[in-house]
């Protein structure tokens, strides 16, 4: 039984975290969420995630990539969650994930070299309409669910109050046809969910890192017991939101029969985490929470956006009584 | 990830399925079966079927064989709990010994005391009882007040302990006395193992809300033990008990799951028989418990990795401790709101007859009591604040 990760998996994400600690801070990331006429991809972040493999990780080492799994690609996207990171690169992977499993080897020489070193931004979008697509505007490729790829499309910007993405309306561009990818809902719904609890995790650390200095009525505030006990049980929470974005991606990758189970869990769990911790870290950094000026928004607003998307826990949970308890 | 089994230790698994296909007889499978006998009739025949169990090898799993065990691996150990929950074997009546006195022997104990206790507990030679809690000690254990004193080469002690599981039926009990006279809070208590066949040493029954007595109470009154009979150092029976309680559960987590997936199943079914599996609501919060029972298993290949890998769980299994019991609670408060005006009667009607709701309603009474046996959830969330994350005491 060996239910964790290697300690190659676990180096490639102390890697990515290393990386945005010291070169893309929240000062960094600040910055894009302030500069609402940028793109929403520092080049330099973009440069870093061709350069060191975070594009590359699932695309087959015969089209240059890394030939690693959706193990690895949860191990990144936890990493970039904990760090509110701007940029496509979830989309660039699941675009390259969607040409890797239904593309033509002529599609898959044309696009999944450049997805994987960074030199084409990509997207994957769950319906035909294209709307609010994640990073519509710059993506070279965008793939949709039900299978078509589309180049050349042009975008109009949809606001959002997540600040650490850009989101597009697509019309027109050229359209070709791809077999639908299988399990590419859930490869999406297991980097969100690996997202989410990413971000979970850095609230809840950062969270109590702030009560256990800061000082009401003569004592540290996480001193109090209503404090620590919503913390604890936020701590189990997410632990158990790690396990499942873990196993589900696991079980994605090897088509294990619970697989679809996996997934819903995963997703669900984690976005009540996130929603959860993030809620609690304004609440527990009491009115300096609230303000633009500290960080705690970054990433409730994020953990708001990714809870609803690719199935919000509702629609997940619902699928589990489908499968739990039939119709 | 590598989520499976060695040969070995699916090998295993084939023989105790096959042990337990032979000899757990299908009356016992049947729902409310247990609870239909006598208290005492239940005790023998299951103490009598686990000592059979062991003769035939299926005890002690993960114990040495030079102390009577079978020498195996945490995973066998896992597969055993398992396996016994899917072939509806009886529940042990020597938990306390098995889960938690056992490994902490295997842990401090001297020699002697590992091949005086351990052999004879997995033959139910001697059943265990834990006498931790007491009156005016519940969740603050350092306030308890029995007391031993010593005697020539024995302690004497005088006290009561409370919330004993099995006490009636009890033959030794590990307790925590204060031994050091002038001693307050965690100093100067002993872990002493006293005889309870013995004047001094009073067992009664105590009954429970659920109208069983799973749980007593035990009086001691110039009860004598020898002063050898400590487990860990006199005066040290702090450390002794909380190594002890370390021992929460650990690997046996995928039991657990197997168990509380096959109830959560029973209560879907219950829910079809009743019409009431097509509300949303319903299957909302069914969803939410079977979301919190699947990351239950996942945590339990969790700890067993960790245990494999050698690495010690420490204030981790406050954790394990405060989501299996509150998933627990959880799954069966849904359970009763599910059955509406008739929660709290015997039998419901439906089309096809009646359904006796009596086995269901038992485990929904007792799913209030899983959240403060062995650490309230209050306690296991401030130890998880305070150790694990770091928070000011």
């Amino acid at each position: 039984m060996f239910f964790a990760l290697t300690e190659d998996q676990q180096e490639f994400g102390a890697a990515v975290r290393g990386y945005l600690a010291e070169r893309f801070d929240l000062a960094a990331v600040r910055g894009v969420v302030e500069d609402t006429d940028g793109d929403g991809n520092p080049a330099t972040l973009w440069k870093a995630a061709g350069e060191q493999g975070w594009l590359a990780v699932t695309v087959p080492e015969e089209f240059e990539g890394l030939g690693l799994g959706l193990v690895e690609a949860q191990v990144i996207a936890r990493a970039l969650g904990a760090g509110v990171a701007p940029g496509p690169w979830r989309g660039t992977v699941l675009a390259a994930e969607a040409i890797r499993l239904a593309g033509t080897d002529e599609q898959k020489a044309t696009w999944l070299p450049r997805l994987a070193a960074g030199a084409a931004v990509g997207a994957l979008a769950a319906d035909r309409a294209l709307a609010a697509v994640e990073y519509g505007a710059i993506a070279d490729v965008v793939v949709t669910t039900d299978g078509r790829l589309v180049t050349g499309a042009s975008g109009t910007p949809r606001g959002s109050y997540d600040g650490t993405v850009r989101l597009a309306d697509l019309t027109g561009g050229t359209v070709e046809e791809l077999a639908a990818a299988p399990e590419i809902r859930s490869r999406a719904a297991v980097l969100v969910a690996a997202d989410l609890v990413g971000i979970a995790r850095e609230a809840l650390t950062r969270t109590v890192a702030y009560d256990r200095e800061r000082r009401q009525f003569g004592v540290p505030v996480g001193s109090f017991q209503s404090i620590k006990h919503t913390l604890a049980d936020l701590h189990c929470t997410i632990t158990m939101a790690e396990h499942a974005a873990l196993y589900a991606a696991h079980a994605v990758e090897v088509g294990a029969e619970d697989a679809a189970l996996a997934v819903a869990v995963a997703k669900a769990k984690a976005g009540d985490a996130a929603v959860a911790s993030t809620g609690a870290m304004i609440q527990y950094h009491g009115g300096i929470g609230y303000t633009w000026e500290h960080e705690a928004h970054l990433f409730y607003k994020r953990a708001k956006r990714l809870a609803g998307q690719w199935g919000d826990s509702g629609t997940h949970r619902a699928r589990i009584a489908e499968l739990t308890m039939g119709g | 990830m590598d989520l499976s089994y060695t040969a070995a230790e699916e090998e295993f698994r084939a023989e105790l399925r096959a042990w337990l296909g032979a000899n757990v007889p299908d009356e016992w499978r049947r729902p409310g079966f247990w609870a239909s006998l006598p208290e005492d009739e239940s005790f023998r025949l299951r103490r009598d079927w686990e000592r059979r169990k062991a003769e035939a090898g299926f005890a002690g799993i993960q114990w040495p064989v030079e102390y009577g065990g079978r020498g195996g691996t945490p995973g066998m150990k896992a597969i055993y709990d398992e396996e016994m929950v899917l072939a509806d074997a009886p529940r042990t009546v020597n938990p306390l010994g098995l889960t938690f006195l056992a490994p902490t022997v295997m842990a401090i104990g001297t020699d002697a005391q590992k091949k005086e206790i351990i052999g004879p507990m997995l033959r139910n030679e001697v059943i265990w009882c834990q006498g931790f809690s007491e009156p005016g000690a519940g969740s603050d254990l350092a306030a308890l007040a029995c007391r031993g004193v010593r005697d020539g080469d024995d302690f004497v002690v005088n006290g009561q302990k409370v919330w004993t599981t099995n006490a009636v039926h009890g033959d030794k009990i590990f307790t925590m006395v204060r031994t050091d006279p002038g001693s307050e809070r965690h100093r100067g208590i002993s872990m002493l193992l006293i005889d309870m066949h013995q004047p001094g040493v009073d067992a009664r029954p105590l009954k429970q809300m659920s109208g069983a007595s799973e749980f007593g109470e035990v009086f001691f009154t110039d009860a004598r033990v020898p002063a050898t009979e400590v487990l860990g150092d006199i005066d040290d029976g702090w450390r002794t008990a909380m190594l002890l309680l370390s021992f929460e559960r650990g690997a046996s987590g995928i039991s657990q799951y197997t168990e509380f997936r096959r109830q959560y199943d029973a209560i879907v079914g219950l829910a079809r028989t009743l019409g009431r599996h097509t509300d949303p609501v319903l299957r909302d919060r069914l969803a939410r418990v079977l979301t919190d029972l699947e990351c239950l298993r996942l945590h339990s290949m969790h700890v067993l990795t960790q245990v494999e890998q050698g690495r010690d769980l420490g204030f981790e299994a406050s954790m394990t401790k405060l989501i299996w019991s509150e998933t627990f609670q959880d799954l069966w408060e849904v359970y009763d709101d599910l059955l509406g005006e008739a929660a709290t009667l015997d039998q419901v009607s439906t089309e096809s007859g009646g359904v006796d709701l009596r086995p269901l309603h038992a485990q929904s009474l007792w799913s209030r009591s899983v959240t403060i046996w062995g650490g309230s959830s209050q306690v296991q969330r401030n130890v998880t604040a305070e150790r694990v994350l770091g928070l000011p005491r």
